[in-house]
């Protein structure tokens, strides 16, 4: 249960503009992979796809995105009015990496138009991320608990 | 009869009006919703807010239809479902519900 009197010590939450300035970043190397020719574009897919690896495994706060906004941009800001839960941006980080990972494999074995649909979806996400900072943990998350759990009897 | 029977939070429900709040880990509006519909509950006589973890509670989730967080219900003294909402919500919003649902 949580007591509004206790507030969560500061290490617990990160600071949210991190995680949009790190869509910011992706949405541009993803943009890149879309219009950079071969093999500048599989390359640029394959950094993506190891950044999206680190946020996904160790939280968004460990990326080089988010390590070039606490060392680059926040010193500029103002401290964040609140912080910011870092497990939905880490969701976000691994639906990433199942797009850019699905776009990599695919390119590799030749398929380069499907790779292309797939860092496009990636690069729809975080740019939707970037600009309304949506939550895609809250819209997604959910429904695939619900789909990947089967009713319980009824108690 | 109260969507929340059978349920062991349908003990905590309000004297008057309940908002029931659908929260998960990944939901980044979420905190943010607690403190408005806390703030509510607290301003206003009678009325409880309830926080349910979406992810445990997956029967009541589907038998609710529940399929985004947060999504915030309103029930009445009854515990019957009188409106509701998902995404972050003003307080103004959440007076207002109160007030069409349950006078």
């Amino acid at each position: 249960m949580s007591t509004a009197a206790t507030p969560r010590p500061a290490l617990a939450g990160i600071d949210p503009r991190g995680p949009r300035v790190a869509a910011s970043l992706t949405s541009l190397v993803l943009a890149l992979v879309l219009v950079a020719p071969q093999p500048l574009s599989g390359v640029l897919l394959g950094v993506q796809t190891a950044v999206f690896a680190i946020g996904a495994v160790r939280g968004v706060q460990h990326t080089p995105y988010a390590v070039a906004f606490r060392r680059l941009v926040r010193p500029r800001l103002r401290p964040p009015v609140e912080l910011e839960d870092p497990r939905p941006p880490r969701f976000a980080q691994a639906l990433g990496l199942a797009f850019t990972g699905g776009a990599l494999i695919v390119l590799l074995l030749g398929a380069t138009t499907t790779a292309l649909v797939l860092a496009g979806l990636a690069l729809v996400a975080a740019l939707l991320n970037a600009v309304f900072g949506l939550c895609l943990g809250c819209e997604l998350y959910l429904i695939l608990r619900r789909a990947t759990s089967h009713p319980s009897p009824a108690r | 009869m109260s969507v929340l029977s059978g349920t062991a939070y349908d003990e905590r429900r309000g004297e008057r009006a309940t908002l029931v709040q659908f929260s998960s880990a990944f939901c980044a509006p979420c905190r943010a919703t607690r403190r408005v519909l806390a703030d509510v509950a607290r301003v206003v006589p009678g009325v409880a807010h309830v926080e349910i973890d979406a992810e445990h509670h997956l029967d009541l989730v589907r038998s609710l239809g529940v399929v985004r967080t947060p999504t915030t219900l309103v029930l009445d003294a009854g515990g019957r479902e009188v409106s509701r909402a998902t995404g972050l919500p003003r307080a103004g919003q959440v007076m207002a519900a109160l007030e069409a649902g349950v006078a």
